[in-house]
């Protein structure tokens, strides 16, 4: 058994991981800080030209063997088990929730209100902002209010990108571009400006934040130690008080239980899936339903949200690839005035190649060779299509739940998790007059320019998903309060997505960087 | 008549079959065959056929060379990883196209050698563009150019390869995007200059 202790130890390599570790080494830097990850880093930042390539040329994994096979659960959106964690994958969008996420139950009477005030959280959007290093445009909606500018001027809109927004904005809605956590000016953080890739799910050139950096970083300045290939398997109670007293685990090359932790502090950032799944896993005979779980909340209110879609073909040329990850945003209805129905729901526009593929044959079945196939296409290119997309507000039912799977487990013979979300009534009661709702909004969006509406369709998972330590006032319907610490046990923390009561209408990992930075400061005040 | 046949007995080399074997991926890998010269000038003549003559020789077969450096550097059994939306890790990559090809470089020398010639290269032009023609629209017509090689229609999966590239968009919108290159963000805001130099 190899035994380490540390002032802190953190369970999880992925962003939220990154961002508490690199504000502790800050805050405290006289603490100690080991990281604990179940998968390995891969730090060979000079092979990501290569990895994309074969990406491109034969759909090979763009971050080889960056998944344990066996730690194999059901119902989750990514296997990503690595240093860096989903964020290695990450597109860099870097959109704000806005203030109704947090009043749902004053405002509308739906859900619940989180035990935090707006101010403090947009405080801690700024330091997220920073530490990812977003480019941005601010919202021009006064609702949209920020302490402080983005830390880097916005991405260049593209030539089709300013072409869409001329269409989008004939339709009465405003649009802007999107932030993201994408250098435009040189050297911000020690990384390049974005080179427009095209593949921002690696960035060969580092312009995209990645957690790696971050860890890579406090590596090299020996702030931190990383044990990475090394799985937590249970939390381990103080015999005579309620504080864990160790993590216990096993590393790649070892046998069962070979390895242990000892510290003052726990904190457990190992996402929406992992996170809950461990405190389940380490049920004892005192705490029999699991660790943090007095209140049988931890997994529990598993949340995300929900997307309706389509394209729309329209009587304006763009040149399908010049940045396609780069996007228009309206959050225009982000808000929804009390007295209406209620649907709250981010608006993006993309650039898009769809309808606009080259042919074998043409509309009679002739079979096109060389110049002919080509002038065939080029018929199909005087017109553009966009991508429409709205990310809207569901609100999780209690049995929206994280439940370990006896059936399926890992090489250690522990049970893996198994997520099935499920909305609560009053979503499900509004199902069908949300899509009324997408369908005319996309109906109007088209219209402004001859356009022609394709399918609409929706999400078949909930995407950003989180929940399942959600934090709150009250130890029996919550599992943490608003800094991540455990009602049950004063020195165990849970950080980032786990900790959200409810998923937004906008990608979450900004706020899930931004509630996790607010943690920090509490965890580093732990003596 | 005789050729007709033939040619139908040929188009039934090009068939799409089953690709992905993984149990025997491993075995398959240890013997996918090296293109050979004679292989390699195959294809070239297979591009004048299907490659855009307005892109001039030089780039029809750099285009080519690019399709057997593709071929040659094809891993079987490489980490897919695992797709976004999904709790499931994608199949390795299953045994190259390249296995399938032995018997369609045959076939089209086979019928070269039915018309006289030594070799599909041979031909003149408009023979090896009635070949093609055969071997696309039978047995089954190919409808479907596919994304990346096959190996169910060598000719099919040289078209494919070009077609859904990069440097066949900036052909068919007569601008140098360049989708898959790492491009500046300035003079992103423009429209993408126009192919042969300057910015319209």
């Amino acid at each position: 058994m190899a035994r380490y202790e540390a002032d802190v130890v953190i369970i999880g390599g992925g962003i939220t991981a990154a961002m508490v570790a690199q504000k502790l080494s800050e805050v405290r830097p006289q603490a100690s800080v080991i990281v604990v990850e179940a998968g390995k880093r891969l730090f060979d930042f000079e092979n990501r030209f290569e990895y994309r390539q074969r990406n491109l040329d034969y759909g090979e994994n763009l971050w080889p063997g960056d998944f344990i096979a066996d730690q194999n659960a059901r119902g989750i959106i990514s296997r990503t088990q690595a240093v860096g964690g989903s964020a290695l994958h990450w597109g860099g969008v870097c959109n704000r929730f806005s203030e109704e996420d947090t009043r749902l139950k004053s405002m509308y009477g739906l859900a619940v209100d989180w035990p935090i005030e707006w101010a403090d959280l947009e405080k801690h959007y700024c330091e997220a902002e920073k530490r990812l290093g977003v480019s941005g445009e601010p919202s021009p909606l006064k609702e949209d209010w920020r302490s402080e500018p983005y830390p880097m001027p916005a991405m260049t809109s593209t030539f089709n990108l300013k072409e869409l927004k001329t269409w989008a904005e004939q339709s009465g809605i405003p649009f802007w571009t999107t932030p993201q956590a994408k250098n435009t000016v040189e050297g911000y953080g020690g990384r390049g400006k974005c080179r427009r890739c095209n593949t921002c799910e690696i960035c060969p050139t580092g312009a995209r934040y990645s957690p790696d950096w971050t860890f890579k970083q406090l590596l090299d300045a020996r702030k931190i130690q990383l044990h990475d290939q090394t799985l937590i398997r249970r939390l381990v109670l103080d015999p005579a008080t309620t504080r864990i007293a160790a993590a216990t685990g096993a590393r790649e090359d070892g046998g069962d239980d070979n390895v242990e932790y000892r510290a003052r502090t726990f904190v457990l950032a190992s996402g929406y899936t992992w996170s809950p799944h461990l405190l389940l896993a380490s049920a004892n005979s005192r705490f029999p339903n699991g660790l943090a779980n007095s209140s049988d909340h931890v997994g529990r209110y598993m949340t995300g949200h929900l997307a309706f879609q389509t394209t729309i073909d329209l009587n304006l040329k763009i040149y399908p690839g010049m940045n396609e990850q780069h996007s228009l945003i309206s959050r225009q209805f982000f808000r929804c005035r009390p007295d209406q129905p209620y649907v709250r729901h981010d608006l993006r526009v993309w650039e898009n190649a769809g309808g606009r593929a080259p042919s074998m044959r043409d509309g009679a079945g002739k079979l096109l060779l060389g110049d002919a196939l080509i002038a065939d296409w080029r018929t199909r290119l005087t017109r553009g299509t966009a991508r429409v997309r709205g990310y809207f507000d569901v609100h999780p039912d209690k049995d929206s739940r994280l439940t370990l799977d006896p059936a399926n487990k890992n090489r250690w013979g522990d049970p893996m998790p198994v997520v099935q979300h499920k909305t609560d009534a009053a979503t499900q009661a509004r199902t069908a007059a949300t899509r009324q709702h997408f369908e005319q909004l996309f109906a109007q969006l088209a219209k402004a320019n001859d356009g022609k509406m394709g399918n609409v369709s929706g999400l078949n998972y909930q995407d950003h998903p989180a929940g399942g330590c959600r934090m709150g006032t009250d130890p029996s319907t919550s599992v943490v309060d608003s800094h991540g610490r455990t009602h049950d046990h004063e020195n165990l923390f849970v950080v980032g997505s786990p900790t959200m009561p409810t998923g937004g209408c906008t990608n979450g990992t900004l706020t899930f960087v931004a509630l996790a930075l607010r943690s920090a400061t509490e965890i580093a005040s732990v003596r | 008549m005789r050729r007709r046949t033939l040619l139908q007995s040929i188009a039934g080399v090009f068939v799409a079959r089953p690709l992905v074997d993984l149990q025997g991926a491993s075995q398959a890998s240890a013997a996918v065959p090296d293109l050979t010269t004679a292989n390699v000038a195959a294809l070239h003549a297979v591009g004048e056929v299907v490659l855009p003559a307005s892109i001039g020789e030089r780039a029809r077969r750099d285009a080519v060379e690019k399709f057997v450096a593709w071929v040659r550097n094809y891993k079987t059994g490489a980490d897919r990883g695992h797709g976004y939306g999904a709790s499931t890790l994608s199949a390795p990559t299953g045994p190259s196209p390249a296995l399938q090809y032995p018997a369609q470089f045959a076939a089209l020398d086979a019928q070269a050698a039915s018309q006289g010639a030594a070799s599909f290269a041979a031909l003149p032009l408009d023979k090896r563009r009635a070949v093609v023609e055969t071997l696309l629209n039978t047995p089954q017509p190919v409808n479907r150019l596919p994304a990346r090689p096959t190996g169910a229609n060598l000719i099919a999966d040289v078209m494919g390869f070009y077609f859904t590239g990069a440097d066949a968009q900036n052909l068919a919108y007569n601008a140098e995007i360049n989708r898959d290159s790492c491009r500046s963000l300035d003079g992103s805001d423009r429209a993408p200059a126009p192919l042969g130099g300057g910015r319209g």
